[in-house]
């Protein structure tokens, strides 16, 4: 009897144990039911096509195009749909557990930093029938752009491409202190000297993880002395102890020894960047144009200028660094269950961000309708994009993970003015030249 | 029945479902862990077995030993310094009144049990260089050249981040201290007393061989609480500037996360692994290997 209790007794806590793991307390769609009041319940005969969908929430726009837009479309656009949404900042660690344990999300948001080993892993669809079959491919302005090595791995609304680093500043702060546009880099660093002599901050910038250096400060600083240079490393033609790319990692180097950027720079995240900016601490804000709309709307006195020129070989404004790859946007799991609705997702997803940006003003090569007239200093922005001869790709999109992570590692240590261009050269070339995106 | 809850078998079926969950969630994954050491793993496929390249890979690599530093640093300063503040802490907390020790032992579990994000931010904005606390107060009373860059200058951010993390637990450890104290009866400190001991003696020769059983508790979580030391670090400075606040831990959450290097990440776990067996190990072969009961 006793023994009987005992088995009992281990029987039923791991019993419990089990249980409690494995419910997940949904109903099945094949068994759901209505019911009203006063009614039998009735059996629904159609069930719902249920997609997984894991996306990037990275900034505000981001979390605007989820709430205004692809959740409060999708019962019109795509009725019959039910999506299990999951947004986070870091889609690419979250893919690494998703395929480690074989359960993919339908549809995620693809990132240049780790698409490739999705796609070599044969997890991440070729998308280039689908959307030829069903005539999604014709909305695209530019289809050249989507392609990556054989095929089309992305959808997105083609906005990255019309991102541009751009210095943004507080037109109040400049009159008051008399400062003048620059228009060279030497100006530049005269007018951070006077504003730092009056007691403000010249420069605002995420340094934090090396944020604003490997994205687009040291590529333009080696762009404003010779476009070309930077094409050419952007093509791995060149290293990094090309002379003009030296020039262009002291040119950081001087403006944080300097403290143009402010103090504790090389720890300062986006948001409080984007803060020190909009309260009026720092006069510039060195940041990609997807803020301009949110800027133009919250900043009275805001205005932009172009890059200013370190060398007779580039005028302001004449060549400019955009965002955007063709391995970035909305992604379909070759694993999914039911790919063709996954494709219909990515579709529509790829839509509602295109219909966010022209909303607000943006370029876009996936055609939504019509676009809303810009606001003036979006529309200056647009001008200016037109009217760059030179446009050229992000550098650090063109590198493997790795390469990509020490870039950001090392460009956060030229924000701390004292770590020197030589350092930089020393830590990373030897990366770069092992960089395997190109392979 | 209560026989019953006295058996070896009662003890295996109340503690079956956690070392259940113990096996599962921190045992097993050890081996596959080791498995991808040897190989190229870039945390989506594997691209095959390269013996010990992940290994000397990590030997070689300036970021590694710098972590490693770092966590030396940290264990160093949470067991040295953090210690002795907390066990002297616990002398003074037991020599207050109940209300002025009631206050005390809330006041010290407070930050034991608020998130570190959240705790990591409140120094954040202490270290601020601009306008936060430290800086200002120096300011205020006149020592403006001591001022710093608490969390971007190489040379001393790592003791900025430990900072924030022993200020963290040194109430709890003080309360585990406290606990052991209340433990020794009084009788003992009589004696000692009337032998002419004075406070420093009697510390030395009742209080803390006592206490050992305690302190060798508080060691072990110490010692292993610095060793895994990660929140504070992501949070405040992302490993930064640079590589120069990453421990450990850091630097495997780096490998295998940001570079996509899962085979190089799991090099540094089995790594770690290792050091936390060999510090057990040391530590129980050591520290109060004879029990001392009263």
């Amino acid at each position: 009897m006793r023994k009987n209790w005992k088995t009992g007794t281990a029987f039923m806590m791991t019993l419990l144990l089990v249980t409690a793991c494995g419910n997940s307390g949904n109903t099945p769609a094949s068994e759901q039911t209505n019911t009203s009041p006063g009614k039998e319940k009735e059996v629904v005969s159609q069930e719902p096509v249920k997609l997984k969908l894991l996306t990037i929430s990275s900034d505000q726009a981001r979390q605007t195009i989820m709430k205004d837009y692809i959740k409060a479309n999708l019962a019109n656009e795509l009725p019959g749909f039910e999506i299990e949404y999951e947004e986070t900042s870091d889609v690419g660690a979250k893919m690494k557990v998703y395929n480690a344990s074989g359960e993919l999300p339908d549809v995620f948001w693809s990132g240049a930093d780790y698409a490739t080993a999705i796609i070599n892993a044969g997890n991440q669809l070729n998308l280039e029938q689908s959307i030829t079959d069903n005539g999604f491919i014709n909305k695209f302005a530019v289809k050249e752009a989507l392609k990556y090595k054989d095929g089309i791995y992305a959808l997105s609304s083609g906005a990255d491409a019309y991102f541009t680093p751009k210095i943004f500043y507080h037109k109040d702060i400049f009159q008051a202190n008399n400062i003048e546009i620059p228009t060279t880099y030497d100006e530049l660093v005269q007018a951070s000297e006077k504003l730092l002599a009056a007691g403000i901050q010249p420069i605002s910038a995420p340094g934090k993880g090396g944020w604003a250096p490997a994205f687009f400060m040291i590529q333009n600083m080696i762009q404003i002395e010779d476009p070309a240079v930077a094409q050419q490393l952007t093509e791995n033609k060149i290293d990094f102890t090309h002379p003009v790319v030296k020039n262009g990692l002291d040119r950081v180097v001087r403006l944080a020894e300097m403290g143009a950027f402010g103090q504790g720079a090389a720890n300062v995240d986006y948001g409080p960047a984007k803060e020190a900016f909009t309260q009026n601490k720092a006069a510039m804000y060195m940041m990609f144009s997807w803020e301009l709309a949110d800027l133009e709307a919250n900043v009275p006195d805001i205005g932009f200028f172009d890059w200013p020129s370190a060398g007779e070989k580039y005028t302001p404004g004449s060549a400019i660094q955009f965002w955007g790859s063709p391995l970035a946007g909305y992604a379909v799991s070759a694993k999914s269950k039911n790919v063709e609705a996954a494709v219909k997702l990515a579709q529509y997803l790829a839509e509602q961000d295109a219909k966010y940006f022209t909303d607000t003003g943006s370029l876009v090569t996936l055609d939504v309708g019509a676009a809303s007239t810009p606001a003036p200093l979006m529309q200056a922005n647009i001008d200016a994009y037109n009217q760059a001869n030179i446009k050229i790709p992000s550098l650090t999109v063109m590198m493997d993970p790795k390469t990509s992570t020490e870039y950001s590692n090392f460009g956060s240590l030229l924000m701390t003015g004292d770590y020197t261009s030589d350092d930089f050269i020393n830590d990373f070339n030897d990366l770069w030249l092992a960089n395997t995106y190109f392979e | 029945m209560t026989r019953f809850f006295s058996t070896n078998t009662s003890i295996f079926i109340f503690a079956f479902p956690a070392l259940f969950i113990f096996t599962a969630f921190v045992v097993y994954p050890l081996f596959p862990e080791l498995v991808i050491s040897f190989q190229k793993h870039n945390g989506f496929s594997s691209q095959g077995f390269v013996g010990f390249e992940n290994y000397n890979e990590i030997f070689s690599s300036k970021s590694f030993w710098k972590a490693n530093t770092n966590t030396f640093i940290i264990v160093l300063l949470s067991t040295a310094v953090g210690l002795p503040i907390s066990l002297l802490l616990a002398f003074l907390l037991d020599s207050q009144t109940n209300g002025t020790r009631r206050y005390f032992k809330a006041a010290g579990m407070l930050p034991a049990i608020l998130s570190v994000t959240v705790i990591a931010q409140m120094w954040m904005a202490i270290y601020e260089p601009q306008w936060g606390l430290l800086n200002s107060l120096l300011r205020a009373i006149g020592l403006e050249s001591l001022t710093q860059q608490w969390l971007t200058d190489r040379g001393i951010v790592i003791f900025s981040v430990a900072v924030a993390f022993l200020w963290q637990y040194i109430g709890l450890n003080t309360l585990l201290f406290y606990t052991g104290l209340k433990s020794i009866p009084k009788t003992y400190y009589e004696a000692a007393l009337m032998d002419g001991a004075g406070p420093v003696k009697s510390a030395l020769m009742i209080t803390i061989p006592l206490l050992q059983e305690v302190i060798k508790f508080v060691l072990v979580i110490s010692i292993l609480g610095s060793m895994g030391m990660f929140a504070h670090v992501e949070v405040m400075t992302g490993g930064g500037p640079g590589y120069f606040s990453r421990t450990i831990v850091y630097e495997l959450y780096y490998k295998a996360f940001m570079s996509s290097e899962f085979g190089v990440g799991s090099a540094v776990a089995v790594i770690y692994v290792l050091q936390c067996i060999l510090i057990t190990l040391v530590l129980n072969r050591f520290v109060a290997r004879e029990k001392i009961e009263f």
